[in-house]
């Protein structure tokens, strides 16, 4: 702070102010702060607050109604000494991960399309392709489960075209289910970013690539594909770390088969009503996602150097 | 000033920027005010939260508290008990709750309800004194939980699709022969109790630990049959309905549902007995709105409300008046009958257990339910 305030004092002094006020106009890190300040103050008590509060109460034991504060470690060696609660997590682990691909993989040509071969009404095709979007979450959820249910419109349909006699059950109720559920619930949130670092692409280097004998395929690899690399990692990013937590599809769509860590999490809350289990279980999910982030960027990153 | 006055003259660019931020101002405190102006007793005034099951939350229950009040309470809906609970631990606070009574001495002891003072219940001399004297319920000669529905929790079948083997029996949701066919209730609160009988385990012993494996062993067996676990009636309903589902655990209501839509289901009677239970409504002890409470409560006991859940639900009620309209034969239909004692003993009653038997049995139950 003092180097600021050093800083400050060279500026051009404003007649009238205050000491205080020319401090606060004249430093770029209080007026940083300043500008940070109704948001930082809401990640706080938003974000911060709860997760110490998490944090401390995964050291604690149930007893009855309540708590034993004493410290313990027991629900994190619980958590890695039963089965249920790793199987579980590796489980929404890979949903997530396969929910992640095949929308980023699906998204991809669609943001494409729009930021290379659309010129006019560019507003309109964003506004068309976020669409679905405009109904609640758990209406999409539960749609999915009319399209795929026993007598849903898959089954109807294969029926009536006299492809199967009897309905296909395994539609319904598995990890797949869930996996297709989440890669159209979440499409927009991997549409617009990747389209955004699409767009930003300057097209006089692909014309370059080509004058220097580059193919469309080349030209896709070493132009398009690592420029627009920042919108592909915060899609996967933005699809990932959610998916990974979500509890309303698989508790409507994954049947026994498909429950994840998330639902498992929501019981400790609920029925179970073991707290500091459920908060435990938070802290751990949290940490496995963090670090398959950073393995992720590392990827990436060595990814993008080796392209380069 | 009229508002629109305002906005014409600012579109014509006669209004000050300071005359219109002042009627802004005015505008903001006239609705940051408005709850504090004394209300009249009008119809849209507060009312009470009752915090139940999805199927509880419909305008055939409320014909006397709509009639006093003017509109519907406002509903919460739980998915099973335990989670209502656990939500009012949290700090959720609501007028009137919808336990069962195995769950009554464990709900008292959160210190979270307030007992019921009879006096303000209009119907409460027409309650059968049965249903309330169930175990747990009345302390210090007042009770907590006043009775309100009662049931079993048994088999609903389709006649045509499933085959029964002799008598009817719990066997029929362990049938290998309906693999993946088979639906089961999720919450532990009835399915735990179900395996109970179907293992053969006294509900009287169901906490010894010998009773734990017993049942966990019948579950384990059970659970690669079941196509889904659902806390909600209707995706059991719907799936009998279609024949995704031949049998599933569901309470009196699926079957009486169904059947009322012309599916050939039944509600079965097994030869080791159904699971009873009795459910009614407790006060929480900050309810806001006490007077409404009381209403909740009492248009739930009335007789046109029993003749509602008897009639489309079939459910047993407690007023014994609800049951005059209806003769001997119908109610043996629905497996109910005048004297509730008789059914509920007849099957097996559940039990109040502790907490920790609670999480213990719904910590286990989710595990195996997950595959474990």
């Amino acid at each position: 702070m003092t180097d600021t305030s050093t800083l400050s004092e060279t500026g051009t002094p404003s007649k009238g102010a205050s000491h205080l006020s020319r401090y606060f106009y004249k430093s770029p890190l209080s007026r940083g702060y300043g500008l940070l300040s109704p948001t930082l103050l809401l990640m706080t008590l938003g974000i911060v607050v709860p997760v110490c509060i998490l944090l401390v109460m995964s050291f604690w034991t149930r007893q009855g109604f309540g708590f034993d504060t004493t410290f313990t470690t027991a629900n994190y060696v619980k958590a890695f000494d039963q089965p249920i609660y790793m199987a579980l997590m590796k489980r929404s682990l890979y949903v997530s991960a396969w929910a992640t691909i095949s929308t980023v993989l699906l998204a991809y040509p669609m943001a494409y399309y729009v930021a290379f071969h659309v010129h006019k009404n560019k507003m309109m095709w964003i506004v068309l392709m976020t669409l679905p979007f405009w109904t609640s979450y758990l209406l999409r959820v539960f749609a999915w489960k009319v399209v795929l249910g026993y007598e849903g419109v898959i089954n109807s349909f294969l029926m009536g075209m006299g492809v199967i006699d009897a309905p296909l059950e395994f539609l319904l109720y598995s990890p797949t289910a869930v996996i297709v559920t989440l890669t159209h619930a979440w499409a927009a949130f991997a549409i617009l970013p990747m389209y955004v670092s699409l767009e930003k692409i300057d097209k006089s280097l692909l014309e370059a690539a080509t004058d220097l004998g580059d193919g469309p395929i080349w030209r896709f690899i070493r132009i398009t594909l690592p420029l627009s690399m920042p919108g592909i990692i915060s899609a996967s990013f933005l699809i990932f770390i959610p998916t990974t937590g979500d509890y309303i599809t698989p508790a409507l769509l994954g049947g026994p088969d498909g429950m994840m860590i998330g639902n498992l999490i929501q019981l400790q809350f609920g029925a179970v009503n073991n707290w500091p289990m459920g908060a435990s279980l938070s802290i751990i999910l949290m940490l496995f996602i963090a670090s398959i982030g950073l393995v992720f960027l590392f990827l990436t990153k060595l990814a993008r150097e080796r392209i380069s | 000033m009229d508002v629109l006055d305002q906005l014409g003259s600012m579109r014509e660019g006669k209004m000050s920027r300071r005359a219109f931020t002042k009627s802004l101002m005015a505008a903001g405190i006239g609705v940051a005010t408005a709850p504090m102006l004394p209300r009249g007793a009008s119809a849209a005034g507060q009312q009470g939260t009752y915090f139940t099951w999805g199927g509880y939350d419909i305008p055939e229950l409320f014909g006397e508290y709509v009639e006093k009040n003017g509109e519907l309470p406002n509903f919460a809906i739980f998915g099973g008990t335990e989670e209502g609970l656990t939500k009012m631990r949290g700090g959720y606070v609501v007028d009137v709750a919808h336990p069962c009574n195995s769950g009554v001495p464990r709900w008292i002891s959160t210190g979270l309800f307030q007992p019921v003072d009879t006096s303000r219940l209009s119907h409460w001399d027409d309650v059968m004194p049965e249903l309330v004297n169930v175990q747990g319920n009345v302390v210090d000669g007042k009770p907590y939980m006043v009775p309100f529905d009662w049931g079993q929790t048994s088999v609903t079948y389709r006649t045509d699709l499933f085959e029964v083997e002799g008598e009817e029996s719990w066997d029929m949701l362990w049938d290998k022969r309906y693999s993946g066919r088979l639906g089961s209730l999720a919450s532990g609160a009835d399915a735990w109790w179900c395996g109970a009988i179907k293992a053969g385990v006294p509900l009287t012993d169901i906490a010894s630990e010998d009773a734990f494996e017993k049942i966990a062993a019948a579950m384990r067996e059970q659970r690669p049959l079941i196509r889904t676990y659902t806390d909600d009636t209707t995706t059991l309903e719907q799936a009998l309905a279609s024949g995704e589902m031949v049998a599933a655990m569901t309470w009196n209501s699926s079957a009486v549902v169904l059947k009322s839509e012309g599916v050939p289901v039944k509600f079965a009677k097994p030869k080791e007995g159904a699971l009873t239970w009795v459910c009614g409504m407790m006060i929480h002890k900050d309810a806001p709105n006490l007077d409404r409470a009381y209403d909740i409560i009492d248009s739930l006991l009335s007789v046109k409300t029993g003749e509602f859940m008897i009639n489309d639900y079939g459910y047993g009620h407690s007023n014994k008046k609800a049951f005059d309209a209806f003769d001997a034969a119908t109610l043996e239909g629905l497996g109910l009958s005048k004297n509730p004692i008789e059914i509920l003993e007849a099957g097996h009653f559940q039990i109040p257990q502790t907490q920790d038997w609670e999480t213990r049995m719904n910590e286990t139950f989710e595990q195996i339910k997950a595959g474990f």
